[in-house]
């Protein structure tokens, strides 16, 4: 049944882009929303908006029977869930489906398989998908792990198979630390996890994360759109993507695509996904699946000319996706994520108003955000703001795109990750495409890190302390001016002399 | 008037600026005179500056007077900026005893440990706990250092911003 009404079940810079790709084929939208996010952009931009009440997450967002009420109370027939709150929840996918909706997104038990680590990984060896190499089941205890470590070869992974976020991970490189590393990790994943088993994988060595873009209809056909390469990440969270990769070559490309392809199908995977896989030395072994719409889809939709949103509706219409096989990447694309932190403090969420907004624009820039002047970053949310992409027709082009993008770019009132990302562009080892998932916790401990870039002028410095000097200056002067009006901000008083001087 | 301005580089400058009448300023760098047009656009911290036929968007945010974070095209300076009175009013201050410490909560947020007990010595910049926000797990440090007076929180609370966590006196003479 054609899907005509869409409940999207976000907030933010995922519910906006949903958003669009509805209006662009003709679907209507439904917001829901928290106290906090009244004035959200979703909201002001959805055909309808309901209420969800409370400020956190669990009071607002994951609240799946009500936003399931919400939906058939407001004849959507269908519900996107983004990424993050219900996205991975199968549960919720089963309940909107038992009540008469559309799940845009994969079945139920695509989600289970994918998301315990060792059933992945046994369905992905039977699929014929490279893993790591590693136990094909939970350990028993630290001994077993030993042994197990010491026939492979040091360094190894001890990991939870319930795990992500980084919980219950540890890197072992010698025999005598494993008994020590297997008690700690096993005991953080069973308090956070409730599943303390633990596998043991090989260590792979400074490797890359690659990603492979899937879509699979409900009629059997899998697609893939090449990959994402994601390796500018601390502690799994990325800060910028580009696509295609500059290791990855075209026979690498229908490799890994085709591995891909067949780990969706192993699952009777349906709409669209993403194959993690580590990539090192040629060689590239499967991580992880992730079962929804990522974050860094948008670079893929640039190089690959699709909307992967449009297809992910079009997929829960009934439609079939085989007639988007077989292209091939044109250009190349660069995503950086704007997040609201402090990079100079341990990348620390910066919470504020945000002020003095400028977006930049012209040739190749697209911009995914959720963000308004005076809009309000709270400590309930996810940090980030918006996704800055660049379009080029190579990747210098798309690199200085980037560049002119960051230097355009401002956001007053709160503390972002465009200053570290501005760097990181102009590093040697991004403008050669020489760098590993280890590279930005390195480049972090770098004094280099602070230095300014070569794309500024050198004396940028010199000049910020001039300004420095004349706006004190200029502040002076106000006060004084307003001194007569007793205790006055400054920016107040600006205000209002502008006013007065309107003829107000 | 005189301004002496540092920035987190460690780089120093002092920049003079005299009034000519309406907008016009002329400015001196370290000794060396330039031409100085400088607009502010919206009242906001956003300035128009075109300094030796130089042109420049910069916008700046406050702190406090003294403390201002400068952006021009993507890059970021912290400055401290005192004028003439406030640098010597500030030499006689620095000359005072070393200040206690009052260790805040910079946003809301869970307790998830706290690694301090009142007795313990502290460094400068020392965690003292671990505070959940945003799905993220943050350290909160103290700045100067000294000793635990007084632990305010328990593991498990929920805190706003600003909220004092810890008390610190400062570190004793040795």
């Amino acid at each position: 049944m054609a899907v005509r009404k869409v409940l999207i079940a976000n907030r933010g810079e995922i519910a906006v882009r949903i958003q669009r790709s509805c209006r662009d084929i003709g679907i209507e939208t439904v917001a829901v929303y928290s106290d906090a996010d009244r004035n959200a952009l979703h909201v002001r931009y959805a055909n309808q908006a309901f209420p969800l009440g409370g400020n956190t997450p669990a009071e607002s967002y994951l609240r799946g029977d009500l936003i399931i009420q919400i939906a058939k109370q407001s004849g959507a027939d269908a519900i996107h869930p983004g990424f993050g709150f219900l996205a991975e929840n199968g549960k919720f996918a089963n309940d909107v489906i038992a009540a008469g909706l559309q799940f845009i997104g994969p079945s139920a038990s695509a989600m289970a398989t994918m998301g315990d680590k060792l059933a992945s990984r046994a369905a992905m060896i039977k699929a014929g998908v490279p893993v790591v190499p590693g136990s094909l089941e939970a350990v028993a205890n630290a001994d077993e792990a030993r042994k197990q470590a010491d026939e492979m070869g040091y360094p190894v992974m001890l990991k939870a198979s319930a795990g992500g976020g980084g919980k219950g991970i540890r890197v072992v490189h010698a025999a005598d630390e494993i008994e020590s590393a297997f008690i700690t990790a096993s005991g953080e994943a069973q308090s956070a996890f409730g599943d303390g088993r633990m596998y043991i994988e090989k260590f792979i060595v400074k490797p890359r994360h690659i990603e492979i873009q899937i879509l699979a209809d409900r009629h059997g056909n899998v697609v893939h759109f090449g990959e994402r390469e994601c390796s500018i990440q601390r502690r799994h969270q990325k800060l910028i993507e580009e696509a295609p990769s500059v290791v990855i070559d075209q026979d690498t490309r229908e490799a890994m695509g085709n591995a891909a392809v067949e780990a969706a199908r192993a699952v009777n995977y349906e709409s669209a996904g993403t194959v993690e896989f580590l990539w090192s030395g040629g060689k590239f072994y499967f991580l992880e699946m992730n079962t929804r719409i990522q974050v860094e889809h948008g670079i893929t939709e640039e190089v690959y000319n699709v909307d992967l949103i449009a297809q992910m509706i079009k997929v829960a219409s009934g439609e079939k996706v085989d007639h988007l096989a077989g292209r091939h990447p044109r250009g190349h694309a660069i995503e950086v994520r704007l997040n609201a932190e402090d990079p100079e403090n341990n990348f620390m969420p910066s919470l504020g108003v945000v002020d003095n907004l400028r977006w930049p624009g012209g040739p190749g820039v697209r911009i995914d955000s959720g963000v308004y002047p005076s809009m309000e970053v709270t400590p309930y949310y996810d940090s980030m703001l918006a996704k800055l992409i660049a379009y080029g027709s190579d990747r210098q082009e798309a690199r200085r795109r980037m560049l002119r993008m960051l230097q355009e770019l401002h956001v007053g009132g709160v503390k972002t990750s465009a200053g570290i990302a501005l760097n990181v562009l102009q590093s040697e080892e991004f403008i050669e495409g020489n760098y590993d998932t280890g590279f930005l916790e390195r480049y972090m401990e770098e004094e280099r890190h602070h230095d300014i870039g070569e794309e500024a002028p050198d004396d940028l410095e010199e000049i910020a302390a001039i300004v420095v000097a004349m706006h004190r200056q200029r502040a002076g002067k106000r006060r004084a001016a307003s001194s007569g009006e007793g205790v006055v901000d400054s920016w107040v008083s600006a205000a209002r002399r502008e006013q007065h001087s309107r003829g107000n | 008037m005189k301004y002496f301005i540092e920035s987190k580089s460690g780089r120093t400058f002092e920049v003079e600026v005299t009034e000519l009448g309406g907008e016009a300023m002329s400015v001196t760098i370290d000794g060396r005179e330039i031409s100085a047009d400088f607009i502010d656009v919206d009242g906001r911290g956003q300035y128009a500056a075109v300094l030796d036929w130089r042109s420049f968007a910069a916008s700046i945010e406050e702190t406090d007077e003294q403390h201002l974070a400068v952006n021009i095209a993507g890059e970021s300076f912290m400055m401290t900026a005192f004028d003439e009175r406030e640098r010597a009013a500030q030499a006689v201050a620095g000359q005072g005893p070393p200040k206690a410490e009052l260790i805040k909560a910079s946003m809301p947020g869970l307790i998830i440990s706290i690694s301090v007990a009142v007795g313990d010595e502290l460094s400068a910049e020392a965690s003292v706990a671990v505070l959940e926000a945003m799905k993220m797990q943050n350290e909160v440090c103290c700045q100067g250092g000294g000793v635990v007076v007084e632990v305010l929180v328990a593991v498990g609370d929920n805190v706003d911003a600003n909220q004092p966590l810890v008390r610190l006196a400062p570190p004793e003479e040795s």
